[in-house]
């Protein structure tokens, strides 16, 4: 089991309740929807796994080891076998792709060997063969996507995590990041994808959590057609 | 830490530097004012704090001895006076050299006070220094007591005002500087705090990456240094020519005594130089720790 949830509720300081006694796991290698209306606590939820969140009841284990109990300074080591890709991509614009990639090894200390055999090794995986030295300002909404995968896996992550990764993106650039995530699941990365995108999850065939007002409505197993 | 993370360290605080050009150049006037104001506070309290000195040491007490006591009852009372605890030196000045010395402060030989006096009417007395002058009051109202002495002299009342001066004077210049300190932090801290939080994005992504605070902090750290000791060393610069001059011009003027002593000033010049390099640090940290928080 990779990711255990136990009753674990959000309340924000303002009074919000973002999530309402969830329960929930997750086995390694697994490929999960999350989805939802906007403020049903997908955000919330994934924002929990790498502790930028913390609950304010329950338990959240990852590969068995507390993320509630844990020091501040166990932190960096949860989040390195965490991959995570955003919406809007938050890639520095002033670095290359390769610079961009490079970077998420470079701030966990790797040596520089490391660095650059991975780093051509990933650029190959999400195809930006040859757009190493372009900078983000002169790539497309899904090849900057695509450097925002390559760098969630720079450190090999247990986890890939994508909230909302084709949010900005149209639907056959949508397509082609699903593919690459399929893949990445593929050799083995769990995966969990928070999304709106109703016709990239009906053609998938993967296992949907459904949230509503924090709540989880529906858990359906792969294969199994939704909506 | 591995030398490779130094390397990057130094690579990522340099070209941070270079990047933010307008930013680090408002951060060094910052720190060159701020040390400067508080450099010349400096100088100028040890200035005022020397000058105490100065005139604290001019302290002293005279017991005037009576008439007709023979050598060694003289030499007997200059034992029991340096018995005296806190007494630094006891010093005989006989009637002669006291006449001497009057003669001298009226001007030399226009007049012969000896021939106009006709005899001698100046008590022998003894000049007696106090360890700290603060004492002299105490040390006086014993000397009273013995034997042979008629009179002591202290410059009472004025002694114990110029003490309560040159304690407000010290109390002062140093609430000063306290407040010197705080103020540049400050004015440090916010101008650092824009250049973070133009890369406050970079931060974020480091943390969620999975670096450590160390990690993140280090280049701002290096690059904090180096913008408080450049601005330091700016401030040190103008600040040394400027008290250069001063010495060599007030020298003709004043009798008001400079602190010139190398040491003195050259240690005054490091530690300012280092207060940069802290204030700088003191101001990234002060500013990155809000953004570390994720």
């Amino acid at each position: 089991m990779l990711v255990q949830f136990y009753n674990v509720s959000k309340i924000y300081p303002n009074g919000v309740k973002a999530l309402d006694d969830i329960s929930l796991k997750i086995q390694r290698g697994e490929f999960l929807f999350l989805m939802g209306p906007s403020g049903a606590g997908k955000s919330t939820l994934v924002k929990m796994l790498f502790r930028e969140e913390l609950p304010t009841r329950g338990q959240i284990f990852l590969a068995s080891r507390s993320i509630v109990r844990m020091k501040r300074g166990e932190v960096p080591r949860l989040r390195r076998n965490i991959g995570i890709v955003f919406q809007d991509f938050k890639l520095l614009e002033n670095k290359t792709v390769y610079e961009n990639i490079a970077f998420a090894m470079e701030v966990v200390g790797a040596s520089s060997r490391d660095i650059k055999e991975r780093v051509t090794e990933v650029i190959k995986m999400v195809g930006l063969k040859g757009k190493e030295k372009s900078f983000p300002g002169e790539l497309s909404g899904g090849e900057q996507q695509r450097v925002g995968i390559a760098r969630a896996l720079a450190n090999r992550p247990l986890l890939l995590i994508a909230d909302e990764p084709t949010g900005n993106l149209d639907i056959n650039t949508s397509q082609e990041i699903m593919e690459l995530l399929f893949n990445i699941n593929r050799t083995g990365t769990t995966v969990i994808m928070a999304t709106h995108a109703r016709e990239l999850v009906k053609s998938a065939g993967k296992r949907v959590l459904m949230l509503e007002e924090g709540k989880i409505v529906a858990d359906n197993p792969p294969g199994e057609l939704v909506l | 830490m591995r030398p490779g993370s130094i390397i990057y360290f130094l690579r990522e605080a340099f070209k941070s530097l270079s990047r933010n050009r307008l930013l680090s150049f408002a951060t060094i006037s910052t720190v060159a004012i701020s040390i400067l104001i508080l450099g010349f506070a400096v100088l100028l309290t040890i200035n005022a704090s020397a000058l105490m000195n100065y005139l604290e040491s001019d302290v002293e007490i005279v017991a005037f001895l009576e008439k007709d006591l023979t050598k060694s009852q003289i030499s007997d009372i200059k034992q029991d006076l340096t018995a005296i605890t806190g007494v630094k030196s006891v010093n005989f000045v006989s009637r002669e050299k006291a006449l001497d010395k009057l003669q001298e402060s009226y001007g030399g030989k226009e007049y012969n006070l000896k021939e106009t006096l006709g005899k001698n009417p100046l008590p022998n007395s003894y000049e007696i220094k106090a360890d700290d002058p603060h004492n002299v009051s105490k040390i006086a109202a014993q000397v009273k007591k013995i034997d042979g002495i008629y009179k002591v002299n202290y410059g009472q009342g004025v002694v114990e005002r110029l003490f309560k001066v040159t304690r407000w004077v010290r109390i002062v210049s140093m609430v000063f500087i306290v407040l010197l300190v705080f103020a540049a932090v400050f004015l440090i801290a916010t101008t650092i705090r824009l250049a973070i939080f133009a890369r406050r994005k970079e931060i974020y992504l480091m943390k969620l990456i999975g670096s450590t605070d160390w990690f993140v902090r280090w280049p701002f750290f290096i690059e904090g240094v180096f913008l408080g000791a450049t601005g330091g060393l700016i401030a040190i610069l103008v600040l040394a020519a400027g008290y250069g001059s001063l010495i060599n011009h007030m020298d003709a003027l004043f009798f008001l005594p400079l602190v010139t002593n190398a040491k003195i000033l050259s240690n005054v010049y490091i530690s300012l130089l280092i207060c940069g390099a802290v204030l700088g640090v003191l101001g990234t940290w002060i500013s990155l720790n809000r953004f570390l928080d994720v």
